[in-house]
């Protein structure tokens, strides 16, 4: 592996003159100080093998004691490809590599990509097949939120709620294997339609683990780590991202909504069955850890409501609507998004009437979200940047693509 | 749908009046140089698009074109940016308008095999020296069957 | 004592110190905390509640300095394989490795892309291979019941081969 020796990266050494203001904070030199007490900065490499990373995230700090001076985020640890390989594989086969993009919520990644296809091909989806790719959304959406918030408390230092989830995440797999067949890489949803109809057995468990869920679950979630002093102590007012901030950036999600920007795509956009469904968009006001953590534990009670409302509602009828077997969109382009777990999740794809796509790119969220840690982390104490990180909960897969 | 007119009106006062705005099937797109990119971004901005939400480039076999993507969440309107650009061209950073551009410019420059113009950190962002070839580029092969067999 | 049961009260066992070591070892299978991609959260169930790894002695730890059992959880690429290299080398003998799912075994759907390694065997040695994409919680268990087997059937080998040494 000798040619490989050099994938250690250049580091950012902070020392020279100012820089345009307008630079993430991590990019920017920091001048030091003839008077003050001469101090020696220490490149500290935080990953790719580290708990609290969730994967391969590589992060780079410049740390002047224990503050963090400079960050810099190194991607790519698991760069596999799929944009790639997407324009050698025919449309019914990317759904394979898509799942397995942010493969805590595989569902809605394919729903992105089935919706652009459907949009380019004027594909009618019957009712029945929009209200399970909602169902669907929601719960995984739900157990995404569940991992999340299971590694968030584990990086601040609890180790019950991951246990916790643990537990419950079991439980939604379990029905998810009922309807899909799959724990994870599920393939569920096809170009016009889902792959199998809801089991009267799923629905079953479905409606028991949503009881248990909303009598039991919540509640301790809440005890476990809302009410736990030490976890507000550490959340709170730790790494505040401010209205302008988190637009320039391009954040979209939980992280947008926790500083006070109201937007979601299932509202703005609908898509599926959330035309027809009335829910609450939860946002936050400050922008700190606190405030996305509270959003997106409002989404989880959220999503477990609509999953009950989309269970109840649920329309007969066909699930498939007629496509052909080789799919051969017409030349053009189109987008589609989806609100996934993380933020706006896009696929946009190119066609030239062939049948495999010209490009196919994906829009991830956490990589546009994860880009702000070179704006925020630069004055926080090196204890809180695992906090911010898991803050805004990134999934290397989509990250890397 | 963003106003066609309004944008064509905004975008030919700020004396960029070769830019052709038009709506099509992705929405209203605007097709300009790569050189005036820059400014047509700026010109959006001040339009009130105010979140570059994607940017990523495509190989069409001639060359190759970098798409915009930008957002007005006041306005709740899309519209895209396209660009021409040769193989091996340079491309100009939109960053000091729109930061969120940092990171998707780096991972175009390397995977289209471009190079940066204007960027504070204009290094590779996904791979390592060890993958020569631009990987993006239709010309990139990927492995073959014979590649990947693993008989041993 | 369940040995006292077997062999009466007060009783003497001869073993040689290999076996006992490797009795021990194999019921102490400490992997390290490094997942690459999709399978780590297959292999962050099995930790879990339902599954529990711990009535096996397998559990997780952060450092590669503490661990005997490396669990190579997704792809790995050409930026990833030094890292690997590097965390395979700091862990201390003996030491084992499981290539979890398919891209760890052979690249995957990802093997096509001139980016991803195919196989970890390339770059670190593996003892057990478990295919599936991802593995469910009980195909890592299963992969770890083989390495258990597979390390009392090496130190029986190496026993064996001792005694045919000192016969000579």
């Amino acid at each position: 592996m000798a040619e490989h020796d050099d994938v250690r990266e250049p580091v950012l050494i902070a020392e020279g003159a100012s820089a345009p203001a307008g630079l993430p904070k991590g990019l920017r030199r920091v001048p030091r100080g003839v008077d003050e007490f001469a101090t020696e900065h220490l490149i500290v490499n935080m990953g790719p093998q580290h708990p609290s990373t969730h994967g391969v995230l590589h992060v780079l700090l410049e740390l002047d004691g224990e503050e963090v001076v400079a960050a810099e985020a190194s991607l790519g640890y698991l760069h596999r490809g799929l944009e790639k390989l997407s324009e050698h594989r025919r449309y019914h086969q990317i759904g394979t590599l898509l799942d397995r993009a942010d493969y805590l919520s595989g569902v809605h990644t394919e729903l992105a990509f089935a919706r652009a296809l459907e949009s380019m091909m004027e594909i009618e989806v019957p009712a029945r097949a929009r209200w399970l790719r909602s169902l669907l959304c929601e719960i995984t959406r739900l157990s995404s939120h569940l991992v999340w918030m299971g590694t968030f408390g584990m990086d601040i230092g609890a180790m019950a709620p991951f246990l916790y989830i643990l537990r419950d995440r079991d439980a939604v797999l379990d029905v998810l294997e009922e309807i899909t067949g799959a724990r994870m890489m599920f393939n569920y949803v096809r170009p016009g339609g889902v792959l199998y109809d809801i089991t009267p057995k799923a629905e079953q468990m479905m409606l028991e683990f949503l009881d248990r869920f909303e009598s039991t679950y919540l509640p301790e979630y809440h005890d476990l780590l809302t009410g736990n002093e030490i976890f507000r102590a550490r959340v709170r007012d730790i790494g505040v991202i401010d209205r302008d901030t988190a637009v320039a950036f391009g954040l979209t999600g939980a992280c947008l909504r926790g500083s006070g920007v109201a937007w979601d795509v299932r509202k703005e956009r609908p898509y599926a069955a959330y035309g027809e469904l009335d829910f609450d968009i939860p946002s936050g006001s400050k922008g700190d850890c606190w405030d996305r953590y509270m959003v997106r534990m409002e989404e989880i009670r959220v999503a477990g409501g609509l999953a009950r409302d989309l269970l109840d509602g649920m329309p007969e009828g066909p699930y498939m609507a007629k496509v052909p077997k080789v799919l051969r969109p017409p030349e053009g382009e189109a987008y589609a998004s989806v609100e996934s777990p993380r933020g706006e999740l896009g696929v946009h794809v190119v066609s030239d009437g062939s049948d495999k796509p010209t490009r196919m790119r994906l829009r991830p969220p956490s990589y546009f979200n994860l880009a702000v840690i070179d704006e925020i982390l630069p004055g926080h104490m090196i204890a809180d940047v695992v906090a911010v990180i898991g803050s805004i909960d990134i999934v290397l897969g989509e990250i890397d693509r | 749908m963003p106003d066609v007119a309004k944008i064509a009106a905004d975008l030919e006062r700020a004396g960029l009046g070769a830019v052709q705005v038009a709506e099509e099937g992705l929405g209203v797109v605007c097709r300009a140089d790569t050189s005036d990119a820059p400014r047509v971004l700026e010109a959006l901005k001040a339009d009130g698009f105010e979140m570059l939400l994607d940017l990523f480039g495509a190989d069409t076999g001639e060359g190759l074109v970098v798409t915009y993507h930008m957002r007005s969440i006041s306005l709740d309107e899309d519209v895209y940016v396209t660009a021409d650009l040769a193989y091996g061209g340079t491309l100009a950073s939109v960053w000091t308008s729109y930061p969120s551009a940092l990171y998707p410019e780096r991972e175009t420059a390397e995977l289209f095999g471009l190079s940066l113009e204007g960027h504070p950190n204009p290094k590779r962002l996904l791979t390592t020296d060890a993958v020569e070839e631009p990987l993006l580029l239709k010309s990139t092969a990927v492995r073959t069957h014979e590649e990947v067999r693993r008989d041993g | 004592m369940a040995l006292d049961r077997l062999t009466g009260e007060n009783s003497v066992v001869f073993t040689r110190s290999e076996q006992l070591l490797d009795l021990a070892r194999r019921h102490s299978l400490w992997y390290l905390m490094f997942g690459i991609a999709c399978c780590a959260i297959e292999m962050m169930h099995a930790g879990g509640p339902k599954y529990d790894f711990d009535r096996f002695g397998i559990f997780h730890r952060g450092s590669p300095r503490q661990s005997d059992v490396m669990i190579v959880a997704g792809t790995v690429n050409k930026k990833m394989a030094v890292s690997l290299k590097t965390l395979y080398e700091q862990m201390p003998e003996p030491k084992w490795v499981l290539a979890m799912g398919a891209c760890a075994c052979t690249g995957g759907p990802f093997r096509d892309y001139p980016n991803v390694i195919l196989g970890v065997d390339e770059i670190v040695p593996v003892d057990v291979y478990i295919p599936g994409c991802p593995p469910r919680p009980e195909a890592l268990q299963n992969g770890f019941l083989e390495l258990q087997k597979a390390i009392k059937r090496r130190a029986e080998e190496r026993v064996d081969a001792g005694r045919g040494e000192d016969r000579g």
